[in-house]
This record gives structure tokens, sequence and C-alpha cells, in this order.
């Protein structure tokens, strides 16, 4: 079975991006549009990693990997933050915050699945 | 005698003075109609009452008193002369030459036998008024109608003794007619009550009090026009006594350009807070879609959407090179914009230089790699820190080394960190030399500018021209420079010299 990749990302375009490279490169590729429906969605479909953008509605980046962090269902699910707003700076906030890797945007396709794939565990067969 | 009477009587209440007479415990004891007239008390009022309590002003009952008591001590008969300030009715002071008389007991005027004092009190506060004001004339009217700034000056009652034409200006006067006139009719009525308390306490207390300490003053124009004024105090010692001159500027200008200055300071604060936070959603707005832009480029770039003819891919790469141009852009003028509104700011650390150094040549390896340049890194055997801003340190260094590759087309680029050779400074110097085509020597002088995009072989090179701009704020910021040294065709190096902690 394919591994599972949750993305929360509230821009449709950049969702769509994320969503056809991820799905082309064989992923089972799910959407949330805000904070409150990608937790749902994590709790729902349990993904083997889960990409959310910071600035999102209803609940932001940080809120999403806090209440991830807090959920013993869901706090072994690798988190990529995407940002547009990606300074030196940010990263260590990001990564402070509980996520593990941080994609600044705009996003390169070429990279972004090996970027992705570090984090799926090697076992799921990619 | 007898007869007589009644034309006494008659004569001392039409008497053009006032005509008191008081017992020994200075109590009223009559009060003629020319003490009404001067005084403003009727005899019901002033009758049976303190003398002192009805007309000396506090800070002339002392005085009043030792006059009086001189010529309760003289021998019957005798007169005393006084001349000094007396208060009215209706507060309004007035100069006045009184002479008393003891008498006898006299039981025509009291039933006691202890002696009384009959005064006659002149209102001379005209006479005052014009020798003051002549005085005054002679000596200060020349200087007075040359000053910039309406001149009032005041004596001891509060009447104007002096009034320049700047005043009789300001004021809609005609040429002399305010001397003698109490200044309370320079203010509106309803400052009048008032303004009575704060001159008889400046001239108890005189000092000088400058123009325009926050206070909101008005004056009244002959017309009953109301105007904002600035007025400054100042007493004037003349051999007649302290006199009070008062300069007055008319102030609707000053307090309209107050009013717009506070308006325009509320309208400025309010397009700053605007702009920051235009900045702050702007680069998030402006980013999101070039994701996409470059993103699906990039997809149909990897023929992940299908094949793609050699017209195709030639023009999808232009789109994709546009768009990182214009994501470029777009930071660097985000940079420039936060510098301009001070709002970059820096967390100075201690950093190991030769981590930012690595990091910034990993990040560029993809271009030195696909122009076959060779990168060599001249490391000190020791680790250099030094007290800076992360941020501001990688951006630095990363212009100038992705100029040294951008300029550059074969050969090397080497990146050497050392520290400074003055002895404690603390200070390295980071610096990126390159086998590129050097600077042109006309082209030195605006290498720093805003978009100074120069290429001394006059080859399009991608760049938005702010990079080496923003490196010298930026190094401005961090009390840095950045030195510059090239030969044309053989390479240039930049420098970067930050300073000890």
């Amino acid at each position: 079975m394919a591994p599972r990749v949750l993305i929360i990302e509230d821009h449709a375009d950049s969702r769509e991006l994320m969503h056809f490279l991820l799905s082309r490169s064989g992923y089972d590729v799910i959407c949330a549009a805000d904070g409150v429906e990608g937790l749902e969605a994590a709790r729902r479909t349990q993904p083997d990693l889960i990409i959310s953008d910071i600035q999102i509605p209803r609940l932001n980046g940080f809120q999403v990997a806090a209440a991830i962090a807090a959920d013993p269902n869901l706090r072994h699910i690798p988190l990529i933050a995407v940002t547009a707003s990606a300074m030196a700076g940010d990263r260590e906030t990001i990564v402070r915050s509980g996520f593990h890797d941080y994609v600044s945007k705009p996003i390169e396709p070429e990279t972004f699945v090996v970027q992705i794939a570090r984090f799926l565990n090697p076992g799921t067969g990619l | 005698m007898g007869e007589q009477q009644p034309i006494d009587a008659f004569l001392l209440e039409h008497a053009a003075d006032a005509v008191i007479a008081i017992d020994a415990d200075r109590m009223i004891l009559s009060w003629n109609r020319g003490a009404e007239d001067i005084y403003g008390f009727t005899a019901a009022e002033a009758v049976g009452r303190p003398l002192l309590d009805l007309t000396a002003p506090d800070d002339q009952a002392a005085e009043t008193h030792a006059h009086l008591d001189h010529i309760f001590d003289a021998s019957a008969g005798a007169v005393g002369s006084f001349e000094g300030l007396r208060k009215r009715k209706d507060g309004l002071l007035i100069y006045i030459a009184s002479t008393g008389r003891r008498l006898a007991s006299n039981p025509a005027i009291s039933a006691s036998a202890a002696p009384a004092v009959v005064l006659s009190d002149k209102d001379v506060t005209h006479a005052r008024v014009s020798r003051d004001s002549k005085m005054l004339e002679n000596r200060f009217r020349d200087v007075f109608d040359l000053m910039p700034d309406a001149i009032v000056v005041l004596n001891a009652t509060g009447r104007i003794v002096l009034a320049n034409k700047q005043a009789e200006d300001l004021f809609g006067y005609s040429h002399g007619v305010l001397v003698g006139e109490p200044v309370e009719c320079l203010l509106p009525e309803r400052l009048r009550a008032a303004h009575f308390g704060h001159r008889a306490n400046y001239i108890r207390h005189p000092r000088v009090r400058a123009m325009g300490i926050g206070l909101e003053l008005h004056g009244l124009r002959a017309d009953g026009v109301e105007i904002p004024v600035d007025v400054s105090l100042s007493p004037l010692e003349t051999p007649e006594g302290t006199l009070v001159l008062s300069a007055i500027r008319n102030a609707t200008e000053r307090r309209q350009f107050e009013t717009q200055l506070r308006d325009k300071n509320a309208q400025l604060a309010a397009a700053m807070q605007a702009k920051d936070r235009f900045l702050a959603t702007m680069s998030h707005e402006l980013r999101t879609p070039l994701n996409a832009v470059i993103g699906f480029t990039g997809t149909l770039l990897m023929r992940l959407a299908g094949p793609l003819t050699e017209e195709q891919e030639r023009q999808l790469r232009t789109i994709r090179t546009s768009g990182r141009h214009l994501l470029s852009l777009i930071n660097d003028l985000l940079d420039l914009a936060r510098m301009d509104a001070d709002k970059l700011d820096l967390s100075m650390e201690r950093i190991d230089c030769q981590d930012i150094i690595e990091a910034v040549m990993t990040a560029l390896r993809p271009q030195s790699d696909s122009k076959g340049l060779s990168v060599i890194l001249e490391m000190p055997p020791a680790q250099l820190m030094v007290w800076t801003d992360r941020r501001a340190l990688t951006q630095i260094v990363t212009n100038i080394a992705a100029n040294a590759v951008k300029f550059c087309d074969h050969g090397t680029v080497r990146v050497s960190l050392r520290s400074l050779p003055e002895a404690g400074s603390g200070g390295v110097a980071i610096a990126v030399a390159d086998t590129g085509i050097g600077i042109r020597a006309e082209h030195m002088p605006t290498l720093f500018d805003a978009f100074s995009r120069l290429s001394a072989d006059g080859a399009e090179r991608e760049g938005t021209g702010l990079g080496l701009h923003i490196s010298k704020r930026l190094a401005d910021r961090l009390g840095a420079r950045i030195e510059v040294s090239s030969t044309l065709g053989a390479g240039s190096v930049f420098t970067l010299v930050l300073p000890g902690e």
C-alpha cells in the first residue's frame, strides 16, 4: 500500500501542485484547506506524513503542530512545514515548534519529492 | 452752628472725594456719596464694617494700618497723608490720595468717647496712569513701536499705561484709546473675573513668564472677535513702582499649525501602521501565486504532464527564469522596505563564520557546478566566532558569493576566512575572490547603488540590481564594511570586514 501523505494548505494552486507531484510519485494524497480540517483528516486517515503550510486559517501551522504533538495517536507522524516566509531565523522557530523540517515556497518540483521522501519510512517500499 | 449743620451735611454728601469717618477700631462710622462713587459700596454696606477689610488690598493692609496708626497716635487736629492702592467693590484696584485728620471724641459722629479719624480719599488713578504713561511714552514708545510683538504695559492697578502700535493694531483700537483702560478690556468677558485674581497674584510675585508655555490664551478685539494669543510677562521696575510689561502675539497661525501638525502626525502614524501590515501580508501574498507559476512550470519541464517539444521546453525555461527573477526582486524589495521602515530587527548572537560560509556555498553549489567553476574554501584551523545577526550575515555572504559565481564563467571562486591582524580586535574578514570578468573603474562609484546592474562585458546576467545595495546597508547595520578590489578581465575580490565584539 502506498504511503499516505496529508497536505494542509489553504491556497488551492499550491495544494494542487503538491497533490500533483506527490500523487505522480505514487503517494496516497489527502488534502485539507485549514488547520481544523487538517487535524480531523489526520485523526481519521492516520497518514504517514503531514505537510502543513504555516499561514492557514482557523488553526495556524504552529497550532496544528502543537495539537499533533499533544495527540498520542498522531505524535509519531513526521511533520513538514511549507512556508513562504522562509528566512534563515525562521527555520529554528519552525523546528522548535515541533516540525521535522521545512520546505520553502516556491516549491521546487525537482527537489520537493526527494525532500519529502526522506521522511517516509524506507520500509514502506519507496 | 445749628443752621450751619444741614449745609455741612449737604456739602459732605456732595463732595467729590470719599469722606469717611472711622473709630479707633477702624470701624466705619460714616460713608458719604463720594465714597460710594469711588469704592462702589453703599453707605448701608459700608457703615459698621472694618475699613481695611472693605478697601485695602490684601498686600496693602499692613501699610494702610501703619498710616492709620500714625494719624491716631498724633494729637487731635493733626493731619496725615497717604498715597496708595485701594480695592473697589468690583475688585478693580485704584490709586487714592488720602488725607486723614484726627478728631477729639465727638458726640456728633460717635457715641463713644474714643477718638475718631476723618479720611478724605481722592481717586488719583487717572492722574497716576497719565503720569506713568507719559514717563513710559517718553522713554520707551519708540523702542516699543519697533518691536515685532504687541506690547501692553500695565501699572499696579491693572490699567494700561502704554500700548504700542502693534498692540493697537492687533486689538483694533485707534491710537491712544487703550491708555487708562483696565487690561481686562482686551479679554473676553468670560475670562475677566479670573484675570483679576491672576493679575493681583502677579503684581505680588512678579517674575518673567515666557511666551507659549502650553497656555491657550484668548484676546478680545475692539470689534468683539476673539483671537488666540500667546502672552509673555515681565516686571518692569521704574522709580514710580513696578509695572508689568506683556508682549502679546497673535497665535492664530501657530495654533493652526499645531493642529495641522497633530493631524498630520496621526495620519503618519496610521500610514506607518498600514505600511507595516502591508509588508507583513505582502511577503506571503506575492510569493503564493509565484509558487504555482514556478511549481507548475517545473512539473511541465519534468514532463510529468506529458511530453514537450523543444520550443515548448525553451519557452517554459524562460517562464521559470522570469518567475525566479520576480521572486528575488520581491524578496529584495521587501528587505529594502523593511530596512527603510527600520523593521529589520537584528538579533545579535555568537556565530561561527565557517558554518555560514559552508551553508552559503552549499546552496550555491548547483550554479557553480553548472558553470564548471571550482569553489575553494580557505578556512582557518581554529573556529572564528563573531557577534552578529545570522540572517544579515548569511544574506551578505550569499549576495557577494552569488555575484562571484554569476560574473565568473570559468576558473575559481575562492572564499577565505581570516581573523583581522589588529591585536585583540576580534574582527574577521570574509573575502570572496573570483577569476571573473572584473569591474570597470568607472563602475566602482555606483557599485552599491540600488538597481545598479553593471556588467563589464555587457552580457545580460540574471539579477535584481539590489544585492550589493542591500548587502551594503546590512553591513552598515552590523557595523561592518564591504571592500572591493578588481582587475578588469582578471577578477574581483569582495571582502566583508566584521568588527569584533
